[in-house]
């Protein structure tokens, strides 16, 4: 009896700290879903100190599909970012990590470390030269999405760890077996192994495809002005920090919302193989 | 482990490839650019006659240039985007000789322009407006194409004094003056605040109303309120290259130490918080602002809607002084070209856009105060309720001369020392004269 | 170990320097022994395989070496031949207003870097070409046919079948990563500031100077102030993986505790912050903890304060803000790790640990925590090294304020390495301290990880805990 009512009492405690996780973790993504159904009457549409909105309205979303701004374009802009980064970046990663898992070269060992190496270097160092880099080709300003795209994808294959652990896992007997039937590697690769690797596929994808709509320092520089190729970090960033934008803080709450639900649902969804992945990553190392 | 020439050679190939190609693609690039001017000779004969008429080109009338064609970029910040789409579309249909060029307007907002230009200014935009302050950055960064001639004889003919004065750097004119509003002055509640001449009064008005007083006291631009008030001065002396010569600053003084204890006072107060967007602040009482915002201030303060010069407050020593600070103009700058058609063109476009009707219009559609001294006499803006407030303000200010950047970072230190109370009311006046002298031997170190 | 390790670097360095010699012995036995189409193929390359009628990589060679003198007249050898002093013919004024760009340093630099790497690409290239015609020789001495092109296609998608998958993502990393990286490197010995910037002025080779201005302990040097962002930057780091790890752990082991019931639910609740952008939640985050935002107003309008609390204004507490706010970040990531992998402990025991009549705590610590940092060693590091460069975090709440005085550079208290070295690049262009600071950063999360590493559990003893 006693055992039971302390497990009772043990269970009650962990609900009631769960509980107040869940609010503390929620609570910011309300507040910005309540400010984002804020009417322009109340502040102009800038920064208020109380929670709930006295009368709600629709005018910063009915604002951000107008022909008054750009954020359908923006929103756009990312969307066709996010996917070819995704399609790209997993193909880059699937490639190198087969190689690097299954076959044995001159150089292998080198390239890892090498790889290793450039990744201590911080990211934004090299940020001016790449922007006078995609310059030279001209995919800055009006070729932004495709330089953002191309820079996204370029680097990729140094990020070959998780996927390179799981094909680690895939038996290499299966490899020996079909390569003694006369199947090419190349064959192996793809009939065999990427069929086999559908979540750390979907991981790799779902990781890739999240990035991108974070992305506001490079995006803005690579933009450098030209609003057309903006993605929505970057416009909303500006929205938020720089003084143009008077009553925008609505706007940026329901721009916020517009991106974070899709992203959200579409990574709900996709969790298992997030874990997965991020699992897996981990234990690696 | 031989067949690794192949893979190592299709890099080669690529890399090779690539970068030959680029850099052909460059030449390629800049090749018509340069013939354009020339091989439409034929084509636009007609249109170096009427650029005698153009009404703003005189220089360009003593050598005729053909205009060529092209696009110009105008980075301006986002409210007047729309505005400056108009004008630059009117321009055009009343110069069609000029009409080879396209336009693009971009909502860059005048900070980033500078920021952005000063990083890759053959990436810049073509026109950009700025504020005064970035003017010697922009300078000796190579982004601002010197006005010679007739074009620094409509800077001056045109505008007043200080705007005039203030897109000079050495004695070389940089700049078209758009507006001679950038100050700051007092928006406040006319329920909260009773009387707005006393600083003490706004405060203590507000902390009893439990209403916010807002002033940005980490920037360099709004500090100088407190300090030109007790009588310190902060100047850079400046070359034709934007090469700071020398710094006149008496900071580290008695008069800085009232200053900085006025300051410190100021941010000890529950109502005081640090800012000066109307739109970022919350439950405003009084907020030292400029006229950019008056639209958003007229929206949260509806009828209580009020505007003031910057109160007195009296000092630490028992003297009253009335706060100053400084008096600024944005601006229009020309990058410069390469290609003097083009030049031609976006001089003329730059003094359409900052000539009297524009201004005017500007001022009606988004309320700048105009720098023009014709725009500057009609009634609707001498009855404007911020700009007056302006006007008074600005005579009791000092023009903003020409700063370093490092300046600006220094005084947004000085100002978060003070609110993170490392300055507090427990300093010690020889503390605070010890903040003091490191800040203005810091200043002096900014000029070789 | 130290010893150990020396040797096995000693012994690296010495194979580099016998394989240099071997490789330098081996193009001039090539030549001495080999027939004429070989010491042909010593100026034209592939000469030898195209003669041998191996026409595919024959040509692959040939075009090599014409693309790569194209190259180099075209376009590389004007570059390479300024790189010494970067340019001298600055922007000149012409009279009309226009204005002539002439020297760019940055393109010389850049351009000139790349030229010397196709070089050695080059070389390395050439040495291939004398090695194939040496085996190309020994085959046919011994009588044995030569490769065919149809061959040597297959083997592309064979055994060669890495060279086909890596040749694209190498290259990219080549030219977006590696170059880059190597010029920043240059970029350090450098006078690429705002007052050196090309095209419209000229910047040169100033030697040590930035690194000297870095450890310079005056009023002008950026000594002091890199020590204070430096020794945040690691505080910061150690709080935000450790702090993170075992909140994440034991939120982690509350949602896996018998007996609790919506199990999917509190994890998907947790890990909508992944999802959402940071931008967007961590800027509403800023706003709301701001000096006269929704969170002082409420405490102040409930009276729970009598004054503002100065979340970000205050250096002590904007850091103690940033750590715990990362905390709302982090611990869905190291809740979503540690869930599996605390299943994957077995059952038996915690039960033979209960029969002994062990507590709780008692079992986290002796069974729980060891078989977690084991499995977990190498992750931590990555956070660890990942958290030094956490620029997000840092820079949506606070943009590394609040700024003092006592620091230079626009550096502010919260102030990570990098958000540092993002303000010199993006606010002050200053590229020359940037880069500097940038091969600190390096140098520090290299050292870390090194040091690191060879301490961890699972490194040291692989088997340790099977």
């Amino acid at each position: 009896m006693g055992l039971k009512a302390k497990r009772k009492l043990g269970n009650t405690i962990t609900y009631i700290v769960l509980v107040i996780i869940s609010v503390i973790w929620l609570f910011p993504f309300v507040c910005l879903f309540l400010q984002s159904l804020r009417s322009y009457n109340e502040a102009g549409g800038g920064m208020v100190e109380y929670l709930l909105p006295k009368q709600f309205s629709l005018d910063s979303y009915i604002f951000l599909f107008s022909q008054d701004s750009k954020f359908v374009r923006w929103y756009l802009n990312t969307l066709i970012i996010a996917c070819f980064v995704a399609l790209f970046q997993t193909i880059v990663v699937l490639c190198v990590s087969y190689a690097l898992s299954r076959m044995r070269f001159k150089g292998r060992t080198f390239l890892m470390r090498f790889w290793l190496i450039l990744g201590m270097f911080p990211g934004f160092l090299t940020m001016i030269c790449l922007y006078f880099l995609l310059k030279q080709f001209h995919l800055t300003q009006a070729g932004a999405i495709p330089g953002l795209i191309l820079i996204s994808v370029a680097s990729s294959g140094m990020g070959y760890y998780v996927t390179k652990g799981y094909f680690d896992t895939i038996p290499k007997a299966l490899d020996e077996a079909a390569r003694i039937d006369g199947a090419s590697r190349a064959r192996v690769f793809l009939t065999m192994i990427i069929p086999m690797s559908k979540p750390i596929i979907i991981y790799a994808a779902l990781v890739a495809f999240m990035a991108p709509w974070c992305d506001y320092v490079f995006a803005s520089y690579v933009a450098f002005g030209y609003t057309d190729s903006y993605n929505v970090a970057v416009a909303m960033q500006n929205w938020v920090w720089t003084n143009d934008y008077q009553g925008y803080f609505t706007r940026f709450c329901a721009g916020g919302m517009l991106v974070a639900v899709p992203v959200t649902i579409l990574f709900i969804c996709l969790q298992k193989y997030y874990v997965e992945g991020v699992t897996g990553g981990a234990v690696k190392g | 482990m031989k067949k690794k020439v192949l893979a190592t050679l299709l890099a080669a190939v690529m890399t090779a490839g690539c970068l030959a190609g680029c850099g052909g693609g460059d030449g390629a690039a800049d090749a018509p650019a340069a013939d354009a001017p020339a091989a439409d000779d034929s084509a636009e004969a007609p249109a170096a006659d009427d650029s005698a008429e153009a009404p703003a080109d005189d220089a360009a009338a003593a050598e005729p240039v053909e205009y060529g064609s092209g696009n110009i970029t105008i980075w301006v910040a986002e409210n007047v985007v729309d505005f400056t789409k108009e004008q630059t579309d009117a321009f055009f249909a009343a110069n069609p000789d000029m009409a080879g060029y396209t336009v693009t307007v971009e909502p860059v907002g005048e900070g980033d322009a500078a920021g952005n230009m000063l990083t890759d200014v053959e990436g810049g935009a073509d026109m950009y407006g700025f504020a005064q302050d970035q003017i010697t950055r922009l300078v000796s960064a190579g982004a601002l194409a010197p006005l010679t001639g007739a074009n620094a004889e409509f800077v001056t003919s045109q505008n007043d004094a200080g705007a005039a004065s203030a897109a000079v750097v050495g004695d070389t004119t940089y700049a078209y003056p758009m507006t001679s509003d950038n100050g700051y002055f007092l928006y406040y509640d006319k329920s909260v605040v009773t009387d707005p001449s006393s600083l003490e009064k706004i405060v203590a008005d507000c902390e009893a109303a439990g209403k916010n007083f807002y002033m940005e006291i980490n920037s360099g631009w709004y500090q100088p309120a407190f300090f030109f008030a007790t009588g310190c001065t902060l100047t850079y002396d400046t070359d034709s290259d934007g090469n700071f010569t020398a710094c006149n600053i008496d900071y580290a003084s008695d008069k800085g130490v009232v200053a900085l204890k006025e300051i410190i006072e100021l941010a000890s107060s529950s109502a005081f918080q640090n800012g000066s967007s109307v739109d970022n602040g919350t439950n405003i009482g009084a907020i030292v602002d400029g006229t950019w915002d008056s639209g958003s201030a007229q929206a949260i303060f509806g009828e209580n809607y009020a505007c003031a010069k910057l109160p007195s407050f009296e000092g630490s020593d028992g003297n009253t002084y009335q706060m100053s600070g400084f008096g600024g103009f944005k601006l229009l700058g020309i990058k410069p070209q390469e290609d003097a058609g083009k030049l031609a063109v976006c001089h003329a476009l730059a003094q359409y856009l900052t000539g009297a009707d524009v201004q005017l219009a500007r001022y009606n559609a988004v309320g700048w105060g105009p720098s023009n001294t014709t725009a500057q006499q009609d009634d609707a803006v001498k009855s404007d309720v911020a700009l007056s407030a302006l006007a008074e303000q600005l005579a009791l200010t000092i023009p903003q001369g020409n700063y370093p950047g490092d300046y600006w970072t220094l005084a947004t230190s000085l100002g978060d020392d003070v609110i993170s109370k490392t300055l507090s009311t427990s300093s010690t006046d020889d503390e605070l004269m010890t903040a003091l002298q490191s800040f203005q031997d810091t200043c002096i170190s900014y000029a070789q | 170990m130290g010893n150990s390790t020396d040797s096995g670097k000693k012994s690296k360095v010495g194979k580099f320097f016998s394989g240099v010699g071997y490789d330098l012995k081996e193009i001039g036995l090539t030549f001495t022994q080999g027939d004429w189409k070989t010491k042909v193929s010593y100026l034209i390359m592939g000469f030898g395989p195209i003669m041998r009628r191996q026409f595919l990589r024959g040509i692959a060679f040939l075009a090599a070496e014409a693309l790569f003198i194209l190259y180099l007249v075209k376009f590389g050898w004007k570059y390479l031949q300024d790189i010494g002093t970067l340019g001298t013919v600055a922007r000149v004024m012409n009279d009309d207003g226009t204005i002539s760009y002439n020297d760019n340093s940055f393109l010389i630099l850049l351009y000139g870097l790349l030229t010397i790497i196709i070089i050695g690409i080059f070389l390395f290239v050439w040495r291939m070409n004398v090695r194939e015609n040496r085996n190309e020789e020994k085959l046919l001495a011994a009588g044995k046919p030569l490769s065919t092109a149809k061959k040597d296609l297959y083997s592309l998608l064979d055994s060669q079948f890495d060279k086909t998958l890596l040749a694209l993502p190498v290259l990219g990393i080549f030219v977006f990563t590696v170059l880059p990286i190597i010029f920043m490197i240059c970029i350090a010995f450098t006078d690429y500031d705002a007052n050196h910037q090309p095209p419209a002025n000229l910047f040169t080779w100033v030697g040590l100077e930035n690194f000297k201005n870095l450890f310079s302990f005056g009023t002008t040097g950026l000594g002091s102030t890199f020590l204070t962002v430096l020794a945040w930057t690691l505080i910061w780091a150690f709080f935000a993986t450790f702090l993170t790890y075992f909140c994440g752990m034991g939120v982690a082991i509350m949602i896996n505790k018998k007996g609790i019931k919506f199990k999917k639910l509190w994890r998907t609740i947790l890990v909508m912050t992944i999802a959402v952008p940071q931008f967007v939640s961590l800027l509403y985050v800023y706003k709301m903890f701001a000096n006269d935002g929704l969170v002082n107003s409420y405490l102040l309008k409930w009276g729970w304060i009598s004054s503002r609390i100065p979340f970000w204004s205050d250096p002590m507490l904007a850091k103690v803000m940033i750590i715990l706010i990362n905390l709302w970040i982090g611990i869905p990531y190291t809740m979503l790790i540690t869930t599996g992998l605390l299943m994957n402990i077995p059952d038996d025991l915690y039960e033979s640990a209960k029969i002994d009549g062990a507590s709780g705590f008692q079992m986290f610590k002796s069974i729980t925590l060891p078989y977690m940092l084991f499995v977990t060693g190498p992750f931590l590091l990555t956070q660890f090294t990942g958290n030094l460069n956490n620029f997000n975090v840092i820079y949506l709440l606070t943009q590394g304020g609040p700024q003092s005085m006592k620091l230079s550079n626009k550096a502010g208290y919260t102030d990570l390495l990098v958000t540092w070295l993002y303000k010199m690049t993006v606010d002050d262009t200053n590229y020359r301290m940037a880069a500097v600071l940038g091969i600190m950063i390096f140098v520090v999360t290299a050292v870390i990880s090194l040091v690191v590493y060879n301490m961890l559990p699972s490194v040291k003893d692989e088997e340790g805990f099977q």
